[in-house]
């Protein structure tokens, strides 16, 4: 049987590696593994677990330390045979943007194919074969930068492809890609594979991609934590130590079979119908056990609040008027909300935080902040732009790229400088906005780029806290992070809410979204299309198929659960919907004890 | 902000001189290089101007287009045009006021630098950015330069760089634009001030910008790699550069063209 083989490898980056600050561990360490041909391979792990640098060996970018890789048969070692292996295996990365070569999409296309000396007519007869198997065929003479980013990692994979690989690796290629982009992105992937025998190796932080795989590999500090098929490592309870979580679904299975007394098996766990019809199992047994679960407090509930800021009929177009990227936006934040914009990428959410920071003008419509009662800031006014920047603090996707000072501290400054403040208040407020964001003071003095990711982004929020602003607006801020650090991104939001910010989050992952905000609005082709509490937004079918809004993926399994147990037990009336998913499972058993108790009597 | 910028930027479409031979546009763009040194005369500039509008139409490129790869150019032009009126004392004085003092060869000489900068600018746009892309251009001087790699020039290795340049170019404005707004944001503000105090205000976007673009440098440089790059031994090439037929003529033509202008300002002259 051919397989890649991994022997006893360790790693370690040279001082000409990537990180040169970084101390000198091995991002690799007596790693050893086999992947079969033609198989579909997730691998998992925390930043910073050797995920990556796993791929790279398979694919020759870098050789071992020690130990050995051999490919399908050839040793990466061996120095005849280390072009046939990386002619053999392709990668897409993460970023679209730094892999594209050619400035033409066919030019970029055929890039890979020149490398290997075809000559034509193959090598056109291959790059229109790749462009029509991912399907951008019509747009091969367009420039690649004009592309959208699902359309840009379209073309890494036909890139990829036009080298007929017999390896594909996806080192967190959908990592930057809205829901539905990266949807169309592993069907393609799935069907390359299929079609042409590809064995297919997905680098990723999302759970349910893993669940699409035949086998998964954990990876913690360099090392194989474990392996198996997605149901055996998701039946695993401890993936919390290596940074991961399960999806979502196994979180609001667990939780059930938890309440019930019930254990849950491997086999339950290969695939959602049959997990869903477990649990209904479990739910409609005449002997359903009862647990004492107490009323969730309704902290969602709205309350009056005041209003904070106001956007009314707000237009914006950036070609002087011929067309809007957003058209007739009013919204109201209220005071101590959380409040989503979602939508896909390219919808115009950017393009509206950036007018609630007046950096943008509006072509028509205003927006009004009322940072105090009695205070109305109008964008449209030249003397309140200053002061809306001061009380809107706006935090744009991966923050940390606009670190520039040479220390932390000096640079969360900077805003605080720009505001004339005297150095004590400076200082003050530097090491508070510090504090919020959970950085401890030695990190003040560090180099921000010394930092690892998840600090840097910390630091350069605190950069925009120490202004104080009264609203936050926050552009995907958990984008790039692994599971465990979008967690905790999210617990510090809610800590900043806490203490008396507002917040708006722009972000395109639904489930994050319906799962921390208290209202959503969508936003699709430039207009607001709702502001509603996430369990009304979502629970309204015709609204969501109507404007082509992406349910939750909790939503989208509990709704057909809920169904399934409507049909066996009429009488259960269920709450609105939750959208973390132990929560969820919560109200769900709550309903349906109540109406069991019901029967009884 | 900088997107508006057209400098530098390849503008699709399908016209004659899109479809001319990168080498021959090389070619040709250094042809009217030396024209635009070489020609004083007011006529021969103004038959020039008329050349460049025949190029224009050679190019299928928008007149809108026109305007956004000159506008970015044009306060570096005014510049030159004040610099040498003020700077340049041969000629006939016109006006004196203390230390200053206008001549009207100063004069003369200062629209003609100007003016001359503006058809560099176009030049090199029409023959080479706008119709051409990146690595056509790159293929085109790697082929033009190739008798170098007899001594040892690492002219593909060059070539290869240079297109990748100018591949990067409307991604790092895009990041550039990105920065600014995020400095903005943050109470930057970089309109106004004393200059000294602007050009430091621009530090917090080239240092992030400088950051970046080592960042993906490295990433490219893995993805090239990943794609098989080793240099350019045993390469091939999807559209392989062929002069055809047309592309002699439209040779011809411009270098008849630019023939004509220098014969038309020795003769004035």
């Amino acid at each position: 049987m051919e397989k890649i083989s991994v022997q006893d490898v360790t790693f370690t980056y040279g001082s000409e590696g990537a990180d040169v600050s970084a101390p000198a561990e091995p991002a690799v360490e007596n790693l050893s593994l086999e992947i079969e041909k033609g198989s579909y391979t997730a691998i998992l792990g925390a930043n910073g677990s050797g995920k990556s640098t796993l791929a790279k060996l398979i694919d020759v970018i870098e050789v071992p330390d020690s130990g050995r890789i051999v490919v399908f048969g050839k040793d990466t070692s061996d120095d005849s045979v280390f072009w046939q292996i990386r002619e053999n295996s392709a990668c897409v990365f993460q970023n679209p943007d730094n892999q594209i070569v050619g400035t033409i999409v066919e030019e970029d296309v055929a890039f890979g194919p020149e490398n290997l000396g075809i000559k034509l007519p193959e090598l056109r007869e291959r790059v229109d074969q790749a462009l029509k198997d991912v399907g951008i065929y019509e747009l091969r003479l367009r420039e690649a930068a004009s592309l959208s980013g699902g359309q840009k990692q379209k073309l890494a994979i036909a890139g990829a492809l036009a080298m007929r690989p017999e390896i594909l690796i996806l080192d967190e290629a959908t990592a930057m890609l809205d829901p539905r982009s990266r949807d169309e992105f592993l069907a393609v992937c799935e069907e390359m594979r299929l079609k042409k025998g590809l064995t297919l190796i997905t680098i990723t932080h999302d759970m349910s991609e893993a669940m699409r795989c035949g086998r998964v590999i954990v990876m913690s500090k360099g090392k194989k934590a474990a392996e198996g098929t997605p149901a055996k490592i998701f039946a695993d309870i401890s993936l919390e130590q290596y940074g991961l979580r399960r999806p979502v679904i196994i979180r609001f299975a667990y939780e059930i079979a938890r309440l019930a007394g019930v254990t849950l098996t491997e086999e339950d766990l290969t695939g959602e119908a049959r997990l869903r019809e477990k649990i209904t199992k479990i739910l409609t047994s005449p002997d359903l056990a009862n647990a004492d679960i107490p009323e969730e407090s309704n902290d969602k509930e709205a309350k009056t609040r005041r209003k904070i800021m106001s956007v009314k009929d707000l237009f914006s177009s950036y070609d002087g008027g011929k067309s809007f990227a957003i058209k007739n936006i009013n919204l109201d934040v209220y005071e101590g909300e959380i409040l989503g914009i979602v939508g896909e990428s390219g919808c115009g959410k950017t393009t509206l935080i950036s007018h609630m920071n007046s950096i943008l003008k509006p072509s028509s419509g205003d927006i009004e902040v009322y940072p105090e009662e009695g205070v109305t800031l109008r964008c449209s006014q030249k003397k309140d732009v200053q002061k809306i920047r001061q009380s809107v603090g706006l935090v744009f996707q991966y923050p940390e790229y606009q670190l520039f000072e040479e220390t932390v501290y000096k640079d969360i400054c900077y805003g605080l400088r720009k505001m004339k403040l005297t150095a004590e208040e400076q200082k003050d407020r530097a090491v508070k906005a510090a504090k919020s964001v959970g950085l401890e003071k030695d990190v003040l003095r560090k180099n921000p780029f010394e930092l690892s990711g998840g600090q840097k982004r910390r630091a350069a929020m605190a950069g925009v806290l120490a202004m104080r602003p009264k609203i936050l607006v926050l552009d995907e801020p958990a984008s790039g992070l692994d599971p465990v650090g979008r967690e905790e991104m999210f617990a510090l939001i809610k800590s900043l809410r806490e203490q008396g910010t507002t917040v708006v989050i722009v972000s395109h992952n639904m489930d994050e979204a319906a799962a921390y905000c208290d209202r959503i609005i969508c936003i699709r082709n430039g207009e607001a299309v709702t502001a509603e509490t996430p369990d009304l937004l979502f629970s309204d079918k015709e609204k969501t198929a109507k404007f082509g809004i992406d349910q939750p993926k909790i939503t989208k399994f509990t709704s057909l659960l809920k169904q399934e147990i409507l049909k066996r037990l009429p009488e259960v009336h269920f709450e609105r919907m939750r959208f973390d998913p132990e929560e969820e499972a919560r109200a769900v058993y709550r309903a349906v004890l109540k109406a069991g108790r019901k029967d009884v009597k | 902000m900088l997107s508006d910028i057209s400098l530098g930027k390849y503008y699709k479409a399908d016209s004659i001189l899109h479809r001319t031979d990168p080498r021959i546009k090389t070619l040709l763009y250094v042809v009217y290089l030396v024209v635009i040194f070489m020609i004083n005369s007011p006529a021969a500039l103004g038959a020039l101007a008329g050349v460049i509008v025949i190029q224009v139409v050679m190019a299928k490129v928008r007149p809108s287009v026109i305007w956004k790869t000159v506008k970015p150019v044009l306060p570096l032009s005014v510049f030159i045009l004040i610099l040498n009126i003020l700077t340049i004392k041969q000629g006939d004085l016109l006006f004196q006021w203390k230390f200053i003092s206008i001549t009207d060869y100063g004069i003369a000489r200062a629209i003609l630098m100007a003016v001359r900068l503006m058809f560099l600018i176009l030049s090199t746009s029409l023959m080479l950015t706008l119709t051409t892309t990146p690595l056509k251009i790159a293929d085109a001087l790697e082929s033009l330069f190739s008798p170098l790699k007899l001594i040892k020039v690492p002219v593909h290795e060059m070539a290869m760089m240079m297109s990748i340049a100018l591949r990067f170019i409307p991604t790092l404005i895009e990041e550039t634009d990105k920065i600014m707004k995020a400095q903005v944001s943050r109470g930057a503000d970089y309109d106004t001030g004393s200059f000294i105090n602007r050009v430091k205000g621009y530090l917090t976007v080239l240092i992030p910008l400088f950051i970046s673009s080592f960042r993906r440098a490295e990433e490219l440089a893995v993805a090239m790699d990943a794609r098989c790059y080793k240099g350019g031994e045993g390469r091939t090439k999807l559209n392989p550069l062929k002069i055809t037929g047309t592309d002699i003529l439209v040779g011809l033509f411009l270098t008849a063209c630019a023939a004509g202008l220098v014969v038309m300002d020795l003769t004035l002259r």
